[in-house]
């Protein structure tokens, strides 16, 4: 079999399993057992519409926030204090709820995105941390400790399942988005900022400007992750927004694996599937991520998804095929003469 | 507005005294450990518990603290440090530290509770002492004598002087003969020690909460990046100023914008004087 066709054989299956997975995703809320599986499911959706954007962060560049709570808690109240409070267009208010989200990234990675690691990922806790009290302190605008209650979106999708869908339709927007940035030129950029600056550097990756640029983006996302998650909700208030939740979204990238898509997908599935199914794991809560943040740290760094390979690497070794090297002097004669000549 | 001065500064020294612990594991492994607050945190719920739950004595009480928080700096370089430093990737230790870090303080929530419970009195006072209460001034002492006495231990001992190696170039100091990991090992244990008997002495300031630890983390590192890394004076000086400006802008503007002033504090210094003010610059890494 000639290599071109084995090529296009892979690249079938792969056609095929995406469309397999996407027709189940989006016949989900016939096949879902009860209201409160679609619930969860939606809630992942939200949950990865922003962790997407978080992975070329963590995952590509490397820069550890564990503050993105503060901009999902800002998309989210902008999306509630525009929709809801003054009434305008919901679609309107998703957009700017993704601006603000964006605006608000750029202003928080432009000085912080400067620092070494460890004040990088202080200076983001701090911010959601600030942000958790300037909801408190601005109480005529964000109900303080009593909250907002956040509008539907307009049929069809005041729904769970068109609610859902719509859901499902952003997280597949933003999965391609980040998938274009990570295959191409940026993604590269970004993993080699990641492994070392300085060479980075040296081969003419503009770190700070292709960091910023991820971290806009995952502003963006932020931002609209945080409407989608505050329709969900249907009512936020700070403790909907602690910074547990941050830890949460950075566990998720950190178990997935760096510098992947699906990874970081899977683990946000299981991660918030799991304290749902079994109410031993969710009274342990944090306990329960911190111990596997610890344990992937120590044994797998580069994630969950590298133990996958590993076994399916032992299951069905790849071929290797081995090409022997002879010496042809024949054709080494031709091109000496050839250079001669 | 005296009461602000004085309460401020008192909680500007549980921050120095955590910015001392973040300096001793920061000079033998070059680490900035996300558990550093973690230990007051334990000192403090750890006296309460030995003293109203088993009627110890204040002394042996005060004792368990420094020595559950020196086992808590054991556990962090067995579990934390070890391992990951062996390996070249940068930054793993943060992320095994904070997954430590949020395991102890996910624990401490589970068993002690979330609510702050009071810390019984350390001396015999009176109530009414008003600002000359002992929980104002047991941390700015504490915090004081932590620091001289690292002072004292790096220019007068050995093993001082072995810290002060390491934390000049760790390889040089291992061609030395110098038993690099078990010094690690020891920094830990010592800062541990010191985050216990921090956390106990502030136990009457802060309660026995087990949310603290976050908080004194991030606080301390600002105390720290102000001051200076690696500058005992300079974690002492970022303290205090960081306590007390908190304070005050409390008492003029509200409570509700701390932790954005002393963020703010920390971006204005790194701006004008980015190594701190104590600090030595940095070299670039070309």
């Amino acid at each position: 079999m000639c290599g071109r066709c084995e090529r296009e054989q892979i690249e079938m299956k792969r056609l095929l399993t995406v469309i397999v997975v996407a027709a189940a995703l989006i016949t989900l809320p016939f096949w879902a057992g009860d209201q409160y599986q679609l619930h969860i499911a939606a809630l992942i959706g939200a949950y990865w519409v922003l962790i997407a954007g978080l992975n070329l962060v963590v995952g590509f560049s490397g820069q550890l926030s564990v503050g993105h709570v503060g901009l999902l808690a800002i998309g989210a109240y902008a999306f509630a204090i525009i929709a809801g409070t003054h009434g305008i267009d919901p679609w309107l208010a998703l957009a700017a709820s993704g601006g603000i989200g964006a605006l608000c990234g750029f202003l928080l990675g432009l000085p912080s995105l400067r620092l070494p690691g460890f004040y990088f990922a202080m200076a983001t806790l701090a911010f959601a941390l600030i942000v958790t009290e300037l909801v408190l302190a601005f109480e005529g605008l964000t109900g303080g400790g009593v909250g907002l209650s956040v509008p539907s979106f307009p049929a069809p999708f005041d729904t769970s399942e068109g609610n859902y869908w719509l859901i499902l339709g952003m997280a597949a927007l933003v999965t391609w988005l980040t998938w274009n940035v990570a295959r191409l030129m940026w993604g590269r950029g970004l993993i080699a900022v990641r492994d070392s600056v300085v060479t980075a550097q040296a081969v003419g990756v503009p770190v700070l400007h292709a960091k910023l640029a991820a971290f806009v983006f995952s502003g963006l996302t932020a931002g609209l992750g945080g409407a989608l998650f505050a329709v969900i909700q249907s009512y936020i208030t700070p403790d909907t927004f602690l910074f547990e939740l941050g830890m949460f979204f950075f566990v998720c990238i950190i178990i997935g694996g760096r510098g992947s898509i699906i990874g970081p997908f899977l683990g946000t599935v299981v991660l918030t599937a799991l304290p749902e199914l079994s109410a031993p794991l969710a009274k342990l809560g944090n306990f329960f991520y911190g111990l596997l943040l610890l344990l992937v740290v120590l044994l797998l760094p580069e994630g969950i998804g590298r133990l996958f390979q590993i076994v399916l690497e032992r299951l069905r070794p790849r071929r290797v095929e081995s090409v022997p090297i002879a010496p042809q002097p024949e054709r080494l004669a031709a091109a000496i003469k050839v250079g001669q000549r | 507005m005296l009461s602000a001065l004085i309460a401020g500064l008192a909680t500007g020294a549980l921050y120095a005294a955590a910015a001392l612990v973040y300096n001793v594991m920061f000079s033998t492994s070059k680490v900035l450990s996300v558990t550093t607050g973690h230990t007051a945190m334990l000192g403090g719920v750890f006296g309460a518990w030995f003293m109203q739950a088993f009627g110890l004595p204040v002394p042996v009480a005060l004792l368990g603290s420094i020595g559950v928080g020196a086992l808590f700096g054991l556990l962090t370089d067995f579990v934390a440090i070890r391992r990951v430093l062996s390996r070249s990737d940068e930054h793993l230790w943060l992320l095994s530290t904070l997954a430590l870090a949020t395991m102890v303080q996910q624990a401490i929530a589970l068993w002690w509770g979330t609510e702050p419970k009071p810390f019984p009195r350390v001396i015999a006072q009176d109530f009414g002492a008003g600002l000359l209460d002992q929980k104002y001034w047991l941390p700015v002492i504490v915090a004081i004598a932590l620091a001289v006495g690292l002072e004292l231990f790096y220019r007068r001992t050995l093993y001082g002087k072995l810290f002060v190696a390491m934390s000049e170039d760790i390889f040089a100091a291992r061609a030395r003969g110098i038993p690099t990991d078990r010094i690690r090992m020891l920094s830990y244990v010592m800062a541990g020690a010191m985050g216990g008997l921090a956390g106990f002495a502030a136990g009457q300031l802060t309660f026995a909460y087990f949310a603290l630890g976050l908080t004194l983390t991030l606080n301390g590192f600002i105390a720290l990046a102000v001051g200076g890394l690696g500058s005992n004076l300079g974690a002492l000086v970022g303290g205090a100023a960081l306590g007390i400006l908190s304070s005050i802008a409390t008492y003029y503007v509200g409570g509700e914008f701390q932790q954005t002033i002393s963020v703010g504090l920390l971006m204005v210094v790194l701006l004008l004087k980015p190594e701190g003010l104590f600090g030595t610059r940095n070299v670039r890494p070309v």
